[in-house]
């Protein structure tokens, strides 16, 4: 015992030279945010800021997404005093200016004269109120991606950006075959029936869910038809969406529009090397083409932050025009709408230079995937819950959505 | 190690019995370990393939070519070396503090007579049943208060004092008996005397287990150091493991060959400290 | 406990009784100044806050409801108009409750038996060095890779679907996405992970089972069978009295295996307390409600402890 005890001494002695120095310095930024040294977004905007503001340093908390909800309401509840917070879900906002702790920013938007047109209403989901919380800095809308090498092989013709989901599963079923999949769907409940808000009418808070029901239908006619891969086994691979396009052999992937920048990464380092595009996901009967639904990404500032005017000052310009340049400059789109914008996004290097797919950077409407809504975060467990039993066939889809229905309706009484 | 004497009687009435009794063992044991091992294999079938091979299905034992470079590359992609020297540190004073304290406290628990001992050993037990994510937010207000929030020191002082080792302990010191202690004391012997003199003595078995428990499960620890530690520098393996799994993409075959690398330290520990399961014959110096 | 007071004049004797309670608070004193300070006042803290509203914000927006929590977990108004079958059935708190018993269980006994058999096993045999670092493994090994490794061991044509079907089974589907299957896959996994663990632990209790007890029993013409019921078992009993309770108590705490392998789906089926624990807290913030479902779990865990501890102490003082 006593040399063990002797060889753990040693051991602090040479750790503790391990040391805690903070740096100290007035004129940092801290940003609490998630994947910060992978994510290319992040990287530009923090280069483009600190050029534009010399002085000002912009330090990033990276958080490890998956934990992002749990770890950042820990540090805020605890009283942390980082100055920015980015908000990765619609109801993180709400959560957050429920529990006191996102500065209102309305006095700063009059203050500075800010001008939020450029959002194109979008903001209005970061408000409680009429007060506004956060600024919105990238709005992904879901786009259809397709493997360009595939529908060569097979001599069928490129999904186009008007196209119903009828026609698409045809498509995808021509496309299986030889080892290929015609399509293929990541196992959360977005890529298999958020399409239904597309129409402007359904949210998935409306306490209905009838209208999920054609979408359930979809995937299983297309699961049965050995078209897609199989939810059971995706789900116990823990198969990241990004791996299994990049094999080669799934012809389409509707997926949201950050996965662009992944792909000309990807492109680059040689990961994959087959030609892609992007086109409008499909819609329904009798909705616009080119509707599709989507979710925001924004920043609020801490109220216990010790910089706020500092903040504010990063996060308008990330929600405004040249913090969208930085954004789109590497492939991610931004809130802010301008000519410019569009023009940033088009002329990414890696970018699909085809019409097609530049037509599918304008959509005619996004719905929000989750809506800011009343007992929502009940309300999506539930309906997560029945969805994992729909798609592993535990259940039909007709049973689930009417648990869906019971169960919600419960919620409310 | 002389032969128990059952088995020598054993040997003299049937020999043929044992040898196939034995044989069986042994083959029980060989499928059970293989068993144990399958997982660990393709686990570093897998540390050696490309990220989309990992999944590649049906599953593929063998990679196509070997990617060696992984290994070499978890290095580069993510400060490793931080991170296993700040897991270093906190599992080696951890367990230091953890098997000091609660073999101190848990002599008091097993061998002493005191008011409220039965109440404040239930106490400890209790605290054992509340699950952290439900005590989490104040211990994590109170640590914030008193400066400890993102410093390696937090995660000492959270999982040095932990009840499970005074638990543990007390119940080994149950099994060494009361007459030796007595016996002490009539000798003249402290209290602390007894600790150090017999107890410690007694108890290498137990204590090489409790820095086994402890140096791994502290090693292990995911949740404690994903809360706590913030700054890059701070963190740990199994939260730096964690940031090849992204949002947007996941290196699997990265995560692999990292938990190979960190599977070695806590090996080593328990390999060293496992002949005192051999050694501890607790009862050699025990004579009526 | 047998220690017998020193006999002497009553005065004498509680003066010595002080000043060995003295000398073992100093025994208690390192370890439980830590103990309280960072462990027991948060856990009493949360056990407050069963009875509290609170978001999660300022300390100061901490809102007195009572039992309104607990009203609201075991969904009161419904249960009492539909009765039990419907709490088990449909109210989440019924649910957990039902997957946690059941997988503590089974857990538990299976865990405790094949741990205990491979520490007779592994005792005193050639080899024995190499089987046990093989089976203490699983244990040093990391969550995340460990759960992912088996997942893939458990799809619908993996490893042990094929040795299955091999044995006659007709079930081909992967464990962790069927509803009943998925609970056994953490079962699995659980008791592959642990049993080295509670292995180690009877291995170096049964270092301190005296060879002098055993011989005599030998002497006496005890077969092995019968020298393990009747010297090695009553020696473990302090052994066993931890590892079933902390095996109990982890069980029903089952957290990370659970979130990593099948996040309490599909649907509920594999939902525990600790999950929906998480839940409240984290993705609804309702901290009052969590901290009520944790007293339940608490309440149960104690009230084995306790009965436990008796049984234990009944036997020691035998």
């Amino acid at each position: 015992m006593k040399k063990l005890l002797a060889l753990l001494l040693s051991g602090i002695l040479l750790l503790s030279c391990v040391g805690f120095a903070a740096a100290e310095d007035n004129k940092t930024l801290t940003v609490v945010t998630w994947d910060a040294t992978t994510t290319p977004y992040l990287i530009a905007q923090k280069e483009a800021y600190e050029a534009s503001h010399p002085g000002v340093t912009i330090e990033y908390v990276d958080v490890a997404s998956q934990d992002y909800a749990i770890k950042t309401t820990t540090m805020l509840s605890g009283g942390d005093k980082s100055d920015v917070f980015m908000v990765k879900e619609l109801d993180d906002i709400i959560k957050w200016q429920a529990q006191g702790f996102a500065e209102p920013l309305n006095a700063y938007v009059e203050k500075t004269g800010y001008d939020l047109s450029g959002f194109v209403g979008t903001e209005k989901n970061y408000c409680v109120e009429d007060e506004l919380y956060a600024v919105p800095f990238r709005s992904d809308f879901w786009v259809l991606y397709y493997n360009k090498d595939l529908f060569d092989a097979a001599g069928v013709a490129y999904p186009t950006n008007d196209m119903t989901w009828d026609e698409y599963a045809d498509l995808a079923i021509k496309l299986t075959g030889d080892g290929n999949y015609g399509t293929h769907y990541h196992t959360w409940l977005s890529a298999v029936v958020n399409w239904t808000v597309a129409d402007g009418v359904n949210t998935l808070a409306d306490r209905n869910y009838d209208d999920l029901l054609y979408f359930y239908q979809l995937y299983q006619k297309l699961e049965d038809a050995g078209a897609c891969m199989a939810y059971s086994e995706l789900k116990a691979a823990g198969l990241h969406y990004s791996a299994a396009f990049a094999n080669g052999n799934i012809a389409m992937l509707p997926m949201g529009y950050w996965y662009v920048s992944t792909l000309i990464n990807y492109n680059k380092e040689g990961t994959c090397n087959f030609n892609w595009g992007i086109a409008a996901v499909p819609h329904a009967e009798g909705v616009k083409a080119g509707s599709s639904f989507g979710n925001l990404t924004g920043a609020m500032i801490n109220a216990k932050s010790e910089n706020k005017d500092l903040a504010w000052d990063y996060i308008s310009w990330l929600g405004g025009e040249e913090g969208a340049a930085a954004t789109a400059s590497v492939g991610a789109r931004p809130a802010y709408v301008s000519e410019k914008v569009a023009a940033a996004m088009s002329s990414v290097e890696g970018f699909p230079t085809d019409e097609t797919s530049k037509g599918a950077l304008i959509p005619a409407f996004v719905g929000m995937e989750w809506p800011v809504a009343e007992k929502v975060a009940d309300i999506k467990t539930i309906v997560n819950e029945e969805h994992s039993m729909i798609m592993a066939r535990e259940i039909s889809p007709e049973e689930g959505i009417q648990e869906m229905n019971e169960r919600v309706a419960e919620l409310f009484e | 190690m002389d032969q128990p004497l059952t088995q020598r009687a054993i040997h003299r009435d049937h020999p043929a019995l044992l040898i196939a009794a034995r044989v069986i063992i042994y083959l029980l044991l060989i499928a059970l370990a293989l068993f144990t091992l399958i997982p660990f294999v393709w686990m570093i079938s897998s540390s050696l393939k490309l990220d989309r091979e990992v999944f590649s299905y049906p599953m593929k034992w063998i990679p196509e070519t070997f990617r060696w470079e992984n290994y070499s590359l978890i290095w580069q992609k993510v400060p490793l070396l931080t991170y296993f020297k700040n897991t270093a540190f906190i599992a080696i004073v951890v367990t230091l503090l953890q098997t000091l304290t609660s073999s101190f406290a848990a002599y008091a628990f097993a061998k002493l007579q005191f008011r409220g001992r039965d109440v404040l050993f239930l106490c400890y037990i209790a605290t054992i049943a509340v699950p952290w994510q439900a005590y989490m937010l104040p211990q994590f207000i109170m640590m914030r208060s008193i400066g400890l929030y993102d410093t390696l020191w937090a995660m000492v002082v959270l999982q040095a004092f932990s009840a499970f080792g005074v638990f543990l302990m007390r119940q080994f010191y149950q099994s060494i008996p009361t007459e030796l202690c007595e016996a002490a004391r009539l000798d003249g012997l402290s209290e602390y005397g007894i600790w150090a003199r017999i107890m410690l003595p007694l108890s290498t078995a137990a204590i090489a287990t409790l820095v086994i428990f402890t140096f791994v499960g502290t090693w292990n620890d995911y949740m404690g150091p994903m809360i706590y530690l913030t700054r890059d520098q701070n963190k740990t393996i199994q939260v730096g493991l964690r940031r090849f799994i992204q949002e947007n993409s996941s290196d699997y075959h990265l995560i692999m060959a990292a938990s190979v690398v960190s599977l070695i330290p806590v090996s080593v520990v328990f390999l060293a400290l496992q002949r005192y399961f051999i050694e501890g014959i607790a009862t050699s110096g025990l004579k009526g | 406990m047998t220690a017998k007071s020193p006999s002497g004049p009553r005065l004498k004797a509680s003066r010595l009784e002080r000043k060995n309670t003295l000398i073992a608070y100093s025994f208690l004193a390192p370890n439980f100044l830590g103990f309280a300070i960072f462990t027991l006042l948060p856990v009493l803290f949360a056990i407050a806050l069963s009875l509290f509203e609170w978001n999660g914000g300022d300390i100061s927006r901490l809102k007195f409801v009572g039992l309104q929590n607990y009203a609201v977990i075991f969904n009161t108004k419904k249960v009492a108009q539909n009765g039990l079958e419907y709490f088990f059935n449909r109210v989440d708190l019924g649910i957990a409750l039902k997957n946690t018993v059941f997988y503590t269980a089974v857990t538990v006994p299976l865990t405790i038996l094949s741990a205990l058999a491979l520490a007779m096993l592994l005792n005193k045999i050639k080899g024995a060095v190499a089987f046990r670092t093989i089976f203490f493994f699983p244990y040093v090994a990391s969550m995340v890779a460990i759960c992912v490794c088996w997942s893939f061991m458990l799809m619908k044509d993996g490893p042990i679907n094929q040795f299955l079907m091999a044995l006659g089974s007709t079930f081909n589907k992967s464990w962790t996405a069927d509803s009943g299957m998925a609970i056994w896959s953490i079962i699995l996994v659980s008791v592959w992970r642990n049993m080295g663990y509670y292995m180690v632990i009877y291995l170096a209790a049964l270092q301190g089972v005296p060879r002098e007890l055993l011989e005599a029993a030998t002497v006496d013409g005890a077969g092995k069978w019968k020298q393990f019921l009747h010297v090695t078992l009553p020696q473990l009993r302090p052994t066993t009295f931890f590892v079933s309770i902390m095996m109990i108590i982890s069980c029903f705490k089952i957290y990370d295996v659970v979130a990593i392998m099948t996040d309490g789906g599909p649907g509920r089926s594999t939902k525990m307390l600790v999950t929906y624990i998480y839940e409240e807290a984290f993705t609804k913030v309702r901290y009052g409600q969590a901290s009520a479902i944790s007293m339940i779990l608490l309440v149960i865990v104690l009230v084995i402890t306790v009965i436990q501890f008796r049984s234990e102490k009944k036997f020691s003082n035998d």
